[in-house]
């Protein structure tokens, strides 16, 4: 069964590739895939220097992925590309909280600090942005 | 001196570069997988066949590059695939490979989590294509 589907009859490149990427990791990994299956969230991501966007809406053990940025997200994600692949990277430490203290994670956070990596829709939405994060993660 | 693009001399440099870089050894180590690039024909670009190029990459070193076919390269574990003129974009620097593959200039086949975990030393490799000095099929 496609735990991924696509809303677009064209998909983008990038919501085929972050698509892709989600089910693989899903698929091979049963504690992403306990992550999966509990989690409600639309997430959007813009690429800042390609101006292209996609938005995730899970839907608790499904996954539609829809090209751009669409209506009533929870969290936004804005970044350039090697930010958005660096987020992919973050280590999952203890209690499933990505790590920020390794060279990838204190990238991840002087973007942040920087605000060349912003997050819009964090305030009551961090243990989302933590599921979410867990899932993406590739480490 | 200038090698001709993708041809067996250009292969050799290419080699020789990734074994010179340091920061690829530190960030392929692990991979163990080939990787084909396709560059497809552009005649009206000098480039009237399309070409392969095949990478045996292991554990931070490059055990072979050659030139072969379009076939040979596609039964690689990774195929990126795009048309001369882009993967010149990407050798001049003119393209990131990694926004390249996110628009779709680069077409991608392969594990996605894998490569997504070697971002950094797909970005070495392109370094090091930029270090070979080249003499493009267009500009002859």
């Amino acid at each position: 069964m496609n735990i991924v589907t696509n809303a677009d009859d064209e998909p983008s490149a990038i919501a085929s590739l972050f698509g892709g990427l989600i089910q693989a990791n899903v698929e091979s990994k049963p504690e992403k895939k306990r992550d999966f299956d509990g989690l409600k969230a639309r997430v959007g991501i813009w690429v800042t220097d390609i101006d292209e966007g996609l938005t995730l809406d899970f839907q608790r053990g499904s996954l539609t992925v829809h090209n751009g940025l669409q209506p009533k997200r929870d969290i936004t994600i804005r970044a350039e590309a090697d930010t958005v692949m660096s987020l992919s990277n973050l280590k999952i430490g203890l209690f499933g909280m990505p790590v920020y203290h390794d060279q990838v994670g204190r990238g991840v956070a002087l973007k942040l600090v920087q605000g060349r990596l912003r997050i819009e829709g964090l305030l009551g939405n961090l243990a989302t942005l933590n599921t979410v994060t867990r899932i993406f993660s590739v480490r | 001196m200038a090698v001709n693009a993708f041809s067996d001399e250009w292969a050799r440099q290419f080699k020789d570069e990734v074994n010179k870089s340091s920061a690829y050894k530190a960030a392929a180590k692990g991979w163990k997988w080939t990787v084909g690039l396709v560059i497809e024909a552009e005649p009206d670009k000098n480039v009237p066949e399309t070409i392969g190029i095949v990478m045996d990459l292991f554990d931070g070193e490059a055990r072979d590059i050659h030139v072969g076919s379009a076939a040979d390269a596609q039964s690689c574990n990774f195929v990126i695939t795009a048309p001369y003129s882009r993967w010149k974009e990407v050798a001049t620097k003119q393209l990131d490979a990694t926004k390249g593959m996110l628009q779709g200039r680069l077409k991608l086949k392969g594990d996605l989590p894998t490569i997504v975990r070697y971002t950094k030393a797909s970005q070495e490799l392109t370094e090091a294509t930029t270090r070979v000095p080249v003499q493009w099929p267009d500009e002859r």
